[in-house]
């Protein structure tokens, strides 16, 4: 028994000193036009989503999502905000969604083409829209996404999510007028 | 000096917070804002439109000034159709 445990804390002190090791040495790739390989990715992927999951578990979707003055009040947002990385009707790329890493998701497209890992394992649409809320509130951690949460009232996301969820739907002539922004749609609800 | 310090540190973030949120206003946008072109709607087919649709309610709404005129030419046209009918109320009464 002694000499297992003996054994078990040299192990575990090896792990440590080489992970140590590893990490002051500067090896590790860490330019965004590098992908991370695949056990970093899976691990890195895993701990967002599980987060993300748990995280936005608890929250309640407005029962009016689908109105047509969140529609006219998010699409504003949309534009002004989201657009350089998650594009818009009629365009496939920017600066932005071709040089970040993690590639930032084409929203102009349905979940299940631009995130289709994430689509498999929920197969539910509210638990896409409370995590599409909780993203935009809360941003995500050396992704490039901001936390708009700071700035913008809990109304003001969600009318942001409701024009998402329609967003793979629109023309490029439907997402101007949407998107356009008049006086009375200036982003409250 | 710890007072004075603190004060400094609390004045300067509760500036940057209202900065941050005057970024984040609204009508910062609108200097940059583009008008809805509502053209296109016009040239739809309104029967096959389906009014149930939140999208094409929004676009309904975003466009109404533009399909129906602006806000005065509406009140013109009203008060058009108010002089109409006056006139053929007074020569019937002729």
């Amino acid at each position: 028994m002694k000499n297992y445990l003996k054994s078990l804390a040299l192990i575990s002190a090896f792990i440590l000193l080489s992970g140590g090791l590893f990490l002051y040495s500067g090896l590790y790739p860490m330019g965004a036009d590098t992908p991370h390989n695949q056990l970093t990715y899976w691990l890195l992927e895993t701990l967002r989503e599980r987060s993300i999951a748990r995280a936005a578990s608890d929250l309640e979707i407005p029962n009016d999502l689908n109105s047509s003055d969140r529609l006219l009040a998010g699409g504003a947002d949309y534009n002004d905000m989201c657009t350089g990385c998650h594009l818009k009707p009629g365009k496939t790329q920017s600066d932005f969604s071709i040089g970040l890493y993690p590639v930032p998701p084409n929203l102009t497209l349905t979940v299940d083409r631009h995130d289709p890992e994430h689509a498999d394992s929920t197969g539910s649409d509210n638990e896409t829209i409370k995590r599409q809320f909780w993203i935009i509130k809360h941003g995500i951690k050396a992704s490039g996404m901001p936390a708009w949460g700071s700035g913008h009232d809990d109304e003001r996301i969600w009318n942001m999510v409701a024009f998402i969820q329609q967003l793979p739907t629109l023309s490029p002539e439907q997402y101007q007028i949407l998107s356009a922004r008049r006086n009375n749609n200036g982003g409250h609800h | 000096m710890k007072t004075k310090t603190l004060t400094f540190a609390m004045a300067l973030s509760t500036l940057a917070f209202t900065l941050s949120a005057q970024a984040h206003d609204p009508k910062e946008h609108m200097k940059d804002a583009k008008a809805p072109e509502c053209a296109a709607m016009k040239d739809m087919d309104h029967s096959k439109m389906d009014m149930d649709d939140p999208v094409m309610q929004a676009m309904m709404k975003q466009c109404m000034k533009d399909m129906h005129g602006d806000d005065t030419g509406e009140e013109e046209s009203h008060e058009d159709h108010e002089k109409e009918s006056d006139t053929h109320n007074s020569e019937h009464q002729h």
